[in-house]
């Protein structure tokens, strides 16, 4: 006679049956407050000390405001740069610096100065052994909630630019804005991931990844026009910062840019964003699977 | 004499900080990959900013802004690239750190003088610094741009001289800097708001030339001018020997500075441990 009650018929875990939709569903609420309370956890240690936590949050502000200081100076002194005011420039740095610090929030602890001595020490080990994604966990342990100062001056700036440039606000030009931000930030995000994806084949941390992290934004800066075909066609086609920061910017200005770089081309901006987000996993999926631990 | 009663002769002397000085340029030496990404890095932020000052010049062809061409600027941006490693040197957390865990008490045990060796030291790995990530990216610009350097033999000897004190005042900064350490154990939150304020000072984010003249003249006046700023007039032939003397009065003047804040830190600095 079969035993009625196989061991370990209760626990849903384990390879077994797919769960149905409704399954899913509470699967995933259940991940997404685990993260949450991670990231609290994560919060509540950085407000330990108020004094330094004000100051590091004011820092990563105060970097864009000298950027924005020294933009204002050059291109009032030359009168324009290829054709734009300063305001219109600062618009671009704004939005830049407010995606530029979205992603970093949440993926500055995946640089490889950081995360190197994670996997070199093996402590990614132990990422491995817990019931959550690997990824899911190192951004919700590590959050970066200082960068909400660099998001706050990167909104403020975008809002002061667009005043003095005359941009009138209505909803579509708002979702723009947003989307710009969304995505430059979630641009800057998957390549902290690919730097992290990195770091497990070349173990020591190097610093080459912030060519695109901080390049990348401070490259999108600038308008297009000043560059040549070659870093435009990388910029926009290979890690597509300039589809979330100057074209959205045409878009809010109603400029019409460059032979070959028209204001249309936001539509494009969500899909490769996404795109390079699907590249920036798959990465991380082949980091992980190259990962062989250390010690014992 | 020395307490192990060993004669401190001149000669003696100088060969001590000699041989930390090479220690420093050959641990310097082991760091490859740190060195191509610096390089790469230096390569991307510096076409990036030739591009914005060919586009500015572009709408005033013959101006001279603040005092600079075309030429002039681009040698600003190539310097920049060439001086960014001595001045930020990755090594810059080490001395807090070593503060901050205790291990620095052990500098205090050792023979000689404690900043003179950790000057020698890091002026080792400079001068690595210099031998390739300075060198490349100038003399690469250079072959390929109008820039602005010069070109009799005691010309560039001066620019040579101009960054090597620069690279001694960069030093003393990161010192000072570092000695935060003895009164906070959270001297990153320091760093991080007074970074933005040398960054832009220093004019790392535009030439000062370009400055409203009550700015220029502070960042003229401030010890910055002698990190970055002297050795690009000097390349472009600018108030040359005011530059130099500059630099000269602020490496005596931060080092008279960062010795006495050392003798400071060292009275209050408690030791933990069994």
């Amino acid at each position: 006679m079969a035993s009625a009650v196989r061991p370990g018929a209760g626990l849903p875990a384990g390879p077994g049956p797919r769960p149905g939709p409704a399954g899913r569903v509470a699967r995933a609420r259940a991940g997404a407050a685990v993260y949450r309370r991670l990231a609290a956890a994560t919060l509540r240690g950085r407000v330990r000390h108020p004094a330094g936590f004000v100051l590091r949050t004011l820092g990563t502000g105060l970097v864009v405001v000298t950027e924005i200081v020294g933009v204002v100076l050059v291109v009032e002194g030359f009168g324009s740069l290829a054709g734009w005011t300063a305001p219109e420039v600062v618009l671009l740095v704004g939005l830049g610096a407010a995606g530029q610090g979205l992603g970093l929030l949440f993926g500055d602890r995946l640089e490889p100065a950081f995360f190197s001595e994670v996997v070199r020490k093996g402590s990614f080990d132990q990422v491995l052994t817990r019931p959550t994604s690997p990824l899911g966990w190192m951004v919700a342990s590590y959050v970066e909630v200082r960068f909400l100062g660099r998001v706050a001056v990167g909104a403020g700036a975008v809002v002061w630019a667009a005043d003095r440039a005359g941009v009138d606000w209505t909803l579509p030009r708002l979702l723009v804005a947003v989307m710009a931000v969304v995505c430059c930030g979630a641009l800057v995000f998957a390549i902290s991931v690919l730097g992290g994806a990195l770091t497990f084949y070349t173990v020591e941390g190097s610093e080459v990844v912030n060519i695109f992290t901080y390049g990348g934004v401070s490259l999108s800066c600038y308008p297009m026009e000043i560059y040549g075909p070659g870093l435009r066609a990388v910029f926009l086609w290979v890690v597509p910062f300039a589809l979330a920061v100057y074209v959205p910017a045409l878009v809010l200005l109603g400029r019409a840019g460059p032979p070959g770089l028209p204001a249309a081309l936001a539509w494009v901006t969500p899909a490769a964003t996404a795109l390079f987000a699907g590249l920036a996993a798959a990465g991380w999926r082949a980091g992980i699977r190259h990962y062989v631990g250390a010690g014992s | 004499m020395a307490p192990d009663g060993t004669v401190w002769d001149t000669a003696r002397f100088v060969r001590a900080y000699l041989a930390l000085l090479s220690a420093g340029f050959r641990r310097q030496a082991t760091y490859r990959l740190a060195l191509v990404s610096g390089l790469l890095t230096n390569l991307f932020f510096g076409l990036v900013r030739t591009a914005l000052f060919y586009a500015l010049y572009r709408e005033r062809p013959e101006a001279a802004v603040g005092g600079l061409d075309l030429a002039d600027a681009l040698t600003y941006v190539w310097m920049v690239q060439a001086m960014f490693g001595l001045v930020w040197a990755s090594w810059i957390w080490e001395f807090p750190e070593a503060v901050r865990s205790g291990d620095f008490v052990v500098e205090l045990t050792r023979p000689g003088d404690p900043w003179l060796r950790q000057l020698a030291y890091e002026l080792g790995r400079t001068f690595n610094q210099m031998l390739l990530r300075s060198t490349v990216p100038l003399l690469g610009a250079a072959a390929l741009l109008p820039l602005a350097l010069p070109t009799t033999p005691a010309g560039v000897l001066l620019v040579a001289v101009s960054m090597v004190l620069a690279s001694v005042v960069a030093f003393e900064v990161r010192f000072l800097f570092g000695t935060v350490a003895f009164w906070s154990s959270d001297y990153r939150a320091v760093f991080n708001i007074g970074f933005p304020v040398l960054w832009l000072l220093s004019g790392f984010v535009i030439p000062i030339d370009y400055f409203p003249a009550a700015l220029r003249a502070l960042a003229e006046g401030s010890p910055l001018y002698a990190m970055l700023m002297a050795p690009v007039h000097v390349a472009v032939g600018q108030s040359v020997p005011a530059s130099l003397a500059r630099q000269v009065a602020w490496v005596v003047a931060l080092g008279v500075a960062s010795r006495v804040t050392l003798s400071l830190a060292c009275r209050r600095l408690v030791v933990h441990g069994g």
